[in-house]
């Protein structure tokens, strides 16, 4: 049997663990939270660009933009990881990794060039383990990124996309499907083949709703050329949110799983701790009465 | 019944409420929207929102984007819609000189260009 006071000590150790992931578990479920309005208000703000666009598709403007058009053979191709700065999140790293490492695989052997991006030191240490070079490291998105940040890289990668250099952007990021589902997804965002679907479907689904005619200003042609930059963002921004969101999930799960086992771990301990004061006590009552009996005799 | 202003980032619904008059800053002036406009759907340049409400004059710097006007509600879709008081007139002076920097030597960087000073002087107006 173990010896009492050292089972005593890694209780109260594995008590002191407990807290901080209880700790952790609240702090991740409080930002999950907020994270999880945001991820709303970008809804607000993508519901209101397709209603624009099924406008535009309802007037009958002819859907036409660089950024639309699948390039053939692409020469060069892009990649975002979006993976988290901090770890304590249960698989959400690895997933984002798992999805990873094919997808550049295959890239690699049927186009060529491909230049990888990485948000998140988890991501960026992981790939530099495995060896994949990176080209841009971001690290300043917490759990909450801010627009203006997203916008500046999402910018970069229009500017650079339009003058040719790069011909496809691929996007891997966790999506948020439920509290209890996230998967590691691969989306093309470039060429921005989901607009058309948008596009399209919204054209259809117009016949029945509002009828009004709007006018114009400058024309539907214009307004389009700057609808589709500015999806894209949003797109992308979504891409950013969804990742946080999933990542505070992610963690909560594992810090409630943690504080968990944790629990269980300090109710057989305790267990194992009484067993074997009790024992000690025995023993020593055993001792006292021998010596009584030696005593006595 | 007067107009609804709502004013919608990607971050947040930035503003919602009741208006008598808008004036929107469009890609080429400005645009005044009163009760019973009818239904349009308009590219933002880079400038200042005037709303007139029951409350008193309000106004935004507001970052391009669109506007779209049905039924006497008035959506603004936009980067970013900022209290002109909160504007510093100093940073756009920094910016403005920055976009002038900027070198124009291709039509994309020449078009790049272009839109980086419209951004600033948009800015530096609304600040002043």
């Amino acid at each position: 049997m173990a010896n009492a006071r050292a089972l005593d000590k890694r209780r109260k150790s594995i008590r002191n663990i407990r807290k901080i992931t209880r700790t952790m578990e609240l702090i991740a479920t409080a930002r999950y939270k907020k994270a999880m309005d945001r991820a709303h208000a970008v809804t607000a703000y993508t519901d209101r660009l397709s209603q624009i666009v099924s406008s535009l598709a309802a007037a009958g403007t002819e859907v036409d933009h660089p950024l639309l058009q699948p390039r053939e053979n692409p020469k060069a191709v892009r990649v975002l990881v979006l993976s988290s700065n901090r770890g304590l999140c249960g698989g959400y790293n690895a997933g984002v990794l798992r999805a990873t490492m094919p997808r550049i695989q295959e890239l690699e052997s049927s186009i060529g060039s491909v230049s990888v991006d990485v948000s998140g030191k988890r991501g960026i240490n992981g790939l530099k383990f495995r060896g994949v070079e990176t080209a841009e490291n971001y690290t300043q998105f917490e759990d909450q990124p801010a627009y203006d940040e997203v916008e500046k890289i999402a910018s970069g990668y229009l500017e650079q996309y339009i003058t040719g250099q790069f011909d496809r952007l691929d996007v891997i990021y966790t999506k948020f499907i439920s509290t209890s589902r996230q998967i590691a997804t691969i989306e093309t965002l470039l060429p921005f083949g989901s607009f058309d679907e948008e596009i399209s479907g919204a054209g259809a689904s117009e016949d029945s709703s509002s009828q009004s005619q709007f006018e114009f200003l400058p024309t539907a042609q214009s307004i389009l050329e700057e609808v589709v930059p500015t999806s894209f963002k949003a797109k992308l921004f979504k891409c950013f949110l969804d990742a946080a969101v999933s990542e505070q999930v992610a963690r909560m799960i594992a810090m409630k799983g943690a504080t968990e086992s944790a629990g269980d771990m300090i109710n057989q301990l305790s267990m194992t701790y009484n067993r074997a004061r009790q024992s000690q006590i025995t023993g020593e009552i055993m001792e006292i009465i021998g010596g009584v009996e030696a005593l006595k005799s | 019944m007067a107009l609804r202003c709502v004013v919608v980032t990607p971050e947040r619904n930035q503003l919602d409420r009741e208006a008598e008059y808008v004036s929107l800053p469009m890609f080429d002036g400005e645009l005044g929207v009163m009760q019973g406009r009818s239904p349009m759907i308009g590219r933002l340049g880079f400038g200042t929102m005037r709303l007139q409400t029951a409350a008193g004059p309000e106004r935004y710097y507001i970052d391009g984007g669109f506007a779209h006007v049905e039924d006497n509600v008035v959506n603004v879709l936009t980067g970013k819609a900022v209290p002109v008081d909160l504007l510093d007139a100093e940073e756009a002076r920094e910016a403005l000189a920055a976009a002038l920097e900027l070198p124009s030597n291709s039509p994309e960087e020449t078009q790049l260009k272009a839109s980086a000073v419209m951004r600033a002087r948009g800015q530096l107006r609304a600040a002043r």
